[in-house]
């Protein structure tokens, strides 16, 4: 998604356009998608808060002000939605079936592929503060400051939550060799 | 754990392709809502919307379940509306907008009540330009043209039964058996509407009653609805009318019915679509309610897979003296049978295991005082009842009873959870039997639950037993969904086992699954090394299975081999009992394990052999005295009864083949006289041995014992006066086992008993009964008489 055209679609639809609308949706769907299943580690709950964010993208396009990357935008409004909708089901990711994700099988040793279910099952009952920036700076590589902006907190609420995250997961599971 | 660790494992993550039509149904979905924003931004237009997407949308079976916990003694309530409003919403009846306000608690979520809020005149259009395109589509396509905005018609074939599972979570647990049973009325019964209606007015009165005490609210609401199923039982005479109308004339609701389908915008079942206005379609389809029930859960036929095999057929003794088997104590081919005579059909012949089938029984043979020698072998001869000449050697051990303190467990439940299991055979009798095992369980056992679908994962970690409400809620949330990664369930269940491994208790995975394993380890040869490489640091596996249709009893019957474990089908709540609860101590503590029996037959006294069952099971001679072979195991109190059939020499006329021309010929040899009578075997049959191993044991222990013709006895009862004088007549047990095995027989068809009819089963299996306490006996000659439909076919 060129950035250029992507801010052109942008106006269009914040000018009221259904069908650059339609257009931005479709391009982002992938996008969040992608980003609620690693929140959630569930694909029908993935696509459940999917669709929750897009109606309310399509409420809330307007507000959207070119002052960040608009990738930022949707991530901060896939996880906000993510979050509510745990709310709203009245449990936590992990608490119900922390469906350890499809880890690529073929090429790791039954070990490894254990060892990362297990950090990734860790991952998922993490604190949502410290699960958020995990997964947007280490997940999508993202720089403390950008995910400061989008979580909407201080660069070094940020890098504290990263750290501790991290603590939480060495303890459980040691310096193993061939993670760390 | 760094960071590049960290991020590989994150990217590792494999995130599921986008479902296309999950992402059609969100686009349209926002699209919808961004137009009715972008027109009405004054107007609060966007409720309209969001019912949209929380009724047609994907309205998942947690949110359904989250609902009803609202409305708490709703369940019949809320589904004799939607059945109400299936029937009413399909003829668009006018009795609409009383539905409206009955479905209103289900729709929790709602800020205003359906109808007070019009739709935009944006919204409307967006919607009709939706429908517009799939009217089109289906006209190309000529699929069926439901005015919905979203793809595939599953969503709305599943909707009232989601509501029917998420109904079933709030009500208390008398009520939910009630509940499933009536579930499982409606699903099965197909009935004409008027039927159900009946039913669900009857059921509904008894719930209004109960429920009564318990919340104003729900009162009020079953009121509601009662006065609904009322108004439908009246206009019944009108529906048929109309839907005759219908039928003939698509037109004709379609005009009837504007002003009403614009007030009433909103319904929940699959007709649930928003109409604000009148139909946008001159030549709505009309889709007739009994459909929704016709394939209500997931069910498949014809997939079951059981092992090949041939029967075995006579031996010559002297060509082949020596019978090596392994014990057996699986279950599972007699509940599959009776579940399969029980639905009216006759069990495939390679599902029916005579052994499992005898087996099945409990036999009173005499119990072992210690546990060193865990039992002793029970040897009774009779004439055999299908064939004379023949005769019947049975040969019965049953296992040590552990009295006293139990050892403790520390188990991990393998529960699949695979869509597959989304059936009320499946899922809901699993989340039951698992509640009744813990019955049997010491409070400070623990008890762990891996679940795998798509993927695996730890819904329980280890926790004692005593938390019972927190493994009831582990067991409550599970639902069925997903492919199935048994494999990768397999290791993880295991790494639970050995995380939390007591080395005093009995560390066991109980897998519970309709067999299908096809994601993760699938090779069979793999999985099952798998197994046997756990069994070696003393994780045990047993298997439960599930359902039918897909059944692998094949993989089942060979992962619990491996894994020293018992397989056992769970065909209903009461073999759950018999398995769990009744029979726990040899589901869950092994007495002995690679129990192996060899027999030498004495060629001077038998001619011709054959083992009955125990196909599955055949070991090599020189398996016997290597302790490397693996074989079958025994649990506490377990009953293990093998039956040879064999033709004595000197009875020619009972042998089914002829002697050798060159070779000594049996009849001439003068078996007593000569050789035989000087000999000290004169009076043997045959030559008993069998090898065990104690639990923690590598090298196996002997029992032996001669087969003598002191063994013999009389088959039938004899009724006599003073019981020094009688002859010796069998136990009620040999005589029962005699019948089963013969029913097994005959169910698979065997040429050997082509003369033994089922009425000479019954009347057998009527004189062995005994004191049947819990009445398996009783169901077996049941079991018997639903055969018979079938024996002259």
């Amino acid at each position: 998604m060129p950035d250029a055209q992507d801010t052109e679609l942008i106006k269009r639809a914040q000018a009221g356009d259904p069908a650059a609308f339609e257009a931005l949706v479709n391009d982002s769907y992938g996008i969040m998608f992608k980003m609620a299943f690693k929140w959630c580690g569930d694909r029908t709950a993935a696509e459940d808060i999917t669709q929750e964010a897009c109606i309310k993208l399509a409420r809330g396009i307007g507000s959207f002000r070119h002052d960040s990357a608009f990738t930022s935008w949707l991530y901060r409004l896939v996880i906000n939605t993510a979050k509510d909708w745990f709310k709203s089901q009245n449990r936590h990711p992990a608490s119900d079936m922390d469906q350890a994700a499809n880890i690529k099988a073929e090429e790791s040793a039954p070990d490894d592929k254990i060892l990362m279910q297990q950090v990734w099952a860790q991952i998922q009952i993490l604190p949502d503060g410290e699960k958020e920036a995990l997964l947007l700076v280490v997940g999508e590589g993202l720089s403390h400051k950008e995910a400061a902006q989008i979580l909407e907190v201080k660069e070094s609420t940020v890098s504290w939550r990263i750290h501790e995250a991290r603590k939480k997961l060495e303890s459980l599971f040691g310096k193993e060799k061939k993670y760390g | 754990m760094d960071e590049s660790a960290l991020k590989k494992i994150l990217d590792d993550i494999e995130v599921p392709p986008v479902d296309e039509n999950a992402q059609k149904r969100a686009v349209n979905l926002a699209v919808a809502e961004f137009k009715a924003r972008q027109n009405e931004k004054s107007q609060k237009s966007a409720q309209g919307t969001s019912f949209l997407s929380r009724l047609i949308g994907r309205s998942t079976p947690e949110r359904g379940r989250n609902e009803m916990k609202m409305s708490k003694g709703f369940v019949f309530g809320g589904m004799g509306t939607a059945l109400a409003v299936i029937l009413v919403a399909s003829l668009n009846m006018n009795s609409e907008q009383t539905i409206q306000q009955s479905m209103m608690p289900l729709a929790s979520e709602v800020s205003a009540p359906p109808g007070t809020a019009e739709a935009s005149p944006a919204y409307v259009a967006a919607v009709e330009e939706k429908n517009e395109e799939a009217l089109d589509k289906a006209l190309r396509t000529g699929d069926s043209a439901i005015p919905v905005p979203i793809e595939a018609p599953t969503d709305r074939l599943q909707l009232p039964e989601q509501q029917i599972a998420g109904a079933e979570q709030p009500s208390g647990s008398g009520g939910k058996n009630n509940f499933s049973d009536i579930a499982q009325n409606v699903t099965e019964s197909r009935s004409s509407i008027s039927g159900l209606m009946d039913m669900f007015g009857g059921r509904g009165d008894v719930d209004a009653q109960e429920s009564e005490a318990d919340d104003g609210m729900a009162v009020a609401q079953l009121k509601k609805d009662q006065s609904v199923l009322g108004r439908v039982e009246a206009e019944k005479a009108k529906e048929s009318l109309a839907r005759k109308a219908m039928m003939n004339a698509p037109e004709a609701p379609a005009a009837s019915s504007p002003g009403e389908a614009g007030k009433g915008m909103v319904s929940s079942s699959e007709t649930s679509v928003i109409y604000p206005e009148p139909y946008p379609y001159p030549q709505p389809v009309p889709v007739s309610p009994p459909d929704y029930y016709a394939r209500p859960y997931y069910q498949e036929q014809g997939r079951d897979r059981f092992p090949q095999y041939t029967p075995n057929s006579f031996k010559v003794a002297q060509e082949e003296p020596v019978s090596t088997f392994s014990s057996d104590v699986d279950t599972a081919s007699y509940s599959f049978v009776r579940r399969e005579l029980n639905a009216g059909r006759l069990p495939p012949a390679q599902s029916v295991r005579v052994e499992e089938m005898v087996n099945y029984f409990h036999y009173n043979y005499p119990v072992p005082e210690s546990k060193e020698e865990p039992f002793q072998p029970t040897v009774t001869i009779v004439d055999s009842p299908w064939t004379a000449g023949r005769k019947l050697m049975h040969i019965g051990i049953k296992g040590y009873e552990i009295t006293g303190e139990k050892p403790h467990s520390n188990l991990v439940f393998l529960l699949d959870v695979s869509g597959s299991m989304d059936s009320p055979d499946k899922l809901p009798l699993l989340k039951n039997s698992m509640k009744l095992l813990l019955d049997s369980l010491q409070s400070d056992d623990t008890v762990s639950i891996v679940v795998y679908s798509g993927a695996a994962g730890t819904v329980l970690p280890p926790t004692k037993v005593s938390e019972r409400s927190t493994i009831y809620n582990a067991l409550d949330n599970l639902q069925a969904g997903g492919s199935t990664a048994g494999g990768a369930g397999i290791e993880l269940a295991y790494n639970l086992a050995q995380q939390n491994f007591n080395k005093e208790a009995v560390n066991r995975v109980i897998l519970a699954t309709d067999g299908d394993f096809n994601v993760g380890i699938t090779d069979r040869d793999q999985l099952k090394n798998y197994v046997a490489k756990k069994r070696e640091t003393g994780i045990f596996l047993s298997v439960l299975g599930f359902g039918q249709g897909n059944y692998n009893d094949d993989l089942m019957q060979a992962l619990a081999q491996n894994g020293n474990g018992v397989a056992a089908y769970i065909d209903s709540l009461s073999e759950a009992r018999k398995v769990l609860l009744d029979e726990a101590s040899s589901t869950l503590f092994p007495i002995a394990k690679d129990v192996k029996f060899q027999i030498e037959f004495n060629t001077a006294q038998i001619a011709e052999y054959r083992l009955i069952g125990y196909e599955t099971r055949h070991l090599n001679r020189e398996d016997f005295n290597n302790d490397k072979v693996d074989a079958g195991d025994m649990g506490a109190g377990h009953t293990v009864t093998a039956i040879y059939e064999f033709v004595p020499v000197g009875s020619a006329s009972a042998r089914t083949v002829d002697d050798l021309r060159y070779a000594q010929k049996l009849e001439e040899k003068p078996a007593i006289e000569e050789s035989a009578s000087d000999s000290p075997f004169a009076n043997e049959y045959a030559f008993l041995k069998i090898r065990y191993k104690l639990p923690n044991e590598s090298t196996s222990h002997l029992i032996t014992r001669p087969v003598t013709m002191q063994d013999q006895v009389a088959l039938q009862k004899i009724e006599c006066g003073p019981a020094d004088s009688c002859p010796a007549s069998a136990s009620d047990d040999t005589r029962f086992a005699t019948a089963v095995a013969a029913f097994g027989q005959i169910l698979r068809g065997e040429v050997n008993i082509v003369d033994y009819k089922l009425d000479d089963v019954i009347a057998l299996a009527q004189d062995g009964k005994g004191a049947d306490e819990f009445g398996y006996r009783a169901e077996f000659i049941n079991l018997v008489r639903l055969a018979k439909a079938f024996e002259n076919r």
